[in-house]
């Protein structure tokens, strides 16, 4: 699913990103990317999405290598990829309904199909009596909630959280940590960035360990440590 | 539904940020309607020196001595020049009729006539009019051809005409008690002591050719007349008008593209959190600016709309209320269709093009 061969990204002047980083996820997989900040977990969300180009190496998505995307298809890369986030992006003069079908808007789905599959979504991620409230209104593990359903309505094969329970106190990022795993059972490959020790501990799934730019550990069933 | 998504995010845009948008409306508003008043005088100059230009352009008097034959053997003489399209022939009691009717309400300065002084002439309409000057010279030593007209016209008809600068609308100085040419007429300014120079103003800018005596560079010789020169000075004046009004038209337009670009700018900065939500969830880069073109050209259009209505109230004032005094200035309003699609079109390019400039500064996608 995720390919990067001997990718290194330096910003200039000589601030080092990542530097040779090779790693395989494969499809339907569950990983942590650990790490403190600093030591390159932004910089390897940020080069899945293409919003910049690696120095060296190169990155495969889906089975798409992102060097040899043309411009014009970088939109269409990104819609294949959920994306959640520590500050949740949520647009806050809308309701929670509008921000799910934002995303579904974007991509110029006809209407009718987004009144059926916000709802839907919304039930999912248990906010179903909540959608017309605006993102003010809502509990920080709520408007997270909303986050994670914008990210999966397009039922996109791989979800990328940065940091996504960072704002929230543990027993609602345990809320937030179920959903994610009730998606990755659903066959979508969820990778997750994160500071959160305690439960990296409890999952027990794949570790990717970044210091200063370089992979310093890779292991299945890992702990944060 | 995609139009009406893009639409309702531009319409958000404008009201949330409402007195850039109300003074980028305002200055593109100002540019237009100056464009469009621009227009409106350019129009009626080209109507008038368009007139000027398709009148008459050579005429030749004649000798009240010459014989018919005489005249006959002129009127082949000029049929028979290459240069010539048409020729007409004007006799004296036609000069006269003429002059009446170009004169009517102002009879009283003909009756002040004995007799009909108007000599007999030749109107030439030439094939070309860059060769006014060259046909007019073959006429200069016709034995015919009276060459002292205006001597031979005071004697007859104003021994007492005051000597009164009067001025014609181009700013030609004529002196009261002469001859020129009006709408084809051959006619007199009377040397009225009150000033009364309506005979006068009835004279198109450009129409008047011969006058009395030096004052008037469009006399080649006294008896044969070229409406080219006045028609050039007129249309190089229209030129000059005309480079300044497009320049000050061209400052105003870059004026307004900065301010809506601004505005653009603007909007683009407060919707930016928008702008990276659309980008991570996968909406296309044209998605993304859609909504930003169309608040520029929104814009634009509004503001051209203003424009149109106040030119169109401006002309009909000027045409009901001004013409109506002063019927000589003879204005007319351009015609609507062609007015709406040129400032409208204009404020859409304003719009499109300050949107433009914005998006490709400050979106990056």
């Amino acid at each position: 699913m995720i390919r990067f061969e001997n990718v290194t990204k330096t910003y200039d002047p000589n601030i080092i990103g990542l530097e040779d980083v090779s790693v395989h996820i494969e499809r339907g997989e569950f990983a942590f990317l650990v790490g403190h900040s600093g030591s390159g977990k932004s910089t390897f969300i940020r080069l899945l999405l293409k919003e910049f180009e690696p120095s060296e190496g190169s990155i495969t998505v889906a089975g798409r290598n992102l060097q040899r995307m043309r411009r014009a298809a970088v939109p269409h890369h990104r819609r294949s990829i959920g994306c959640v986030f520590q500050d949740f992006k949520l647009l806050p003069n809308r309701t929670v309904a509008e921000n799910v079908a934002y995303a579904l808007r974007v991509t110029g789905q006809p209407a009718r199909s987004i009144r059926r599959k916000v709802p839907e979504i919304l039930q999912l991620v248990g906010l179903g009596d909540k959608m017309s409230n605006r993102p003010d209104e809502l509990s920080a593990g709520e408007q997270q909630r909303v986050s994670v359903a914008r990210a999966f309505v397009n039922h996109p094969s791989l979800l990328v959280a940065d940091e996504p329970t960072g704002n929230l106190d543990p027993d609602t990022s345990v809320g937030i940590m179920q959903l994610l795993y009730r998606i990755n059972r659903t066959g979508t490959t969820v990778l997750m960035a994160t500071h959160d020790r305690e439960m990296v501990d409890k999952m027990r799934k794949r570790v990717i360990a970044l210091g200063g730019g370089k992979v310093i550990r890779d292991e299945d069933k890992g702990l944060y440590r | 539904m995609r139009f009406r998504f893009f639409f309702s995010e531009a319409l958000d845009s404008l009201t949330r940020n409402w007195v850039m948008s109300v003074a980028a409306i305002v200055t593109v508003l100002v540019s237009m309607f100056v464009l469009g008043i621009g227009a409106f005088v350019f129009f009626n100059l080209q109507n008038a020196t368009s007139g000027v230009r398709n009148k008459l352009e050579i005429e030749v008097f004649i000798k009240n001595a010459a014989s018919q034959d005489q005249i006959n053997q002129l009127g082949d003489q000029i049929k028979s020049m290459p240069e010539v399209k048409d020729v007409n022939f004007v006799s004296k009691d036609e000069a006269l009729n003429r002059l009446r009717e170009s004169m009517k309400g102002h009879e009283d300065v003909l009756n002040a006539l004995s007799g009909n002084p108007l000599p007999a002439s030749y109107e030439i309409f030439l094939k070309d009019q860059n060769n006014i000057d060259s046909v007019a010279r073959k006429f200069y030593t016709n034995p015919v051809v009276d060459n002292d007209i205006s001597s031979h016209l005071n004697a007859d008809l104003s021994p007492s005409a005051t000597s009164m600068p009067v001025s014609a609308g181009d700013g030609t100085k004529f002196t009261a008690g002469m001859y020129f040419r009006i709408d084809n007429e051959v006619m007199r300014v009377s040397g009225d002591p009150n000033g009364d120079t309506v005979p006068m103003a009835r004279a198109q800018v450009g129409t008047t050719a011969a006058a009395h005596g030096a004052h008037s560079e469009i006399v080649n010789t006294d008896g044969i007349k070229t409406g080219g020169e006045t028609t050039d000075r007129v249309l190089k004046a229209t030129n000059y008008i005309l480079i300044g009004g497009a320049g000050f038209v061209a400052l105003l337009a870059v004026a307004s593209i900065l301010l809506i670009s601004n505005t653009i700018r603007l909007s683009i900065f407060a919707r930016r959190r928008e702008v990276e939500i659309m980008r991570l969830v996968g909406a296309t880069n044209w998605f993304i600016r859609w909504p930003f073109v169309m608040e520029g050209v929104f814009t634009g259009l509004v503001g051209a709309t203003g424009a149109v209505i106040m030119v169109l109230l401006v002309q009909n004032f000027f045409v009901n209320n001004i013409v109506e005094q002063m019927p000589f200035l003879g204005a007319e309003t351009v015609p609507l269709f062609w007015l709406l699609l040129f400032i409208i079109g204009g404020g859409g390019v304003l719009g499109s093009v300050g949107s433009g400039l914005a998006l490709r500064r400050f979106l990056k996608i």
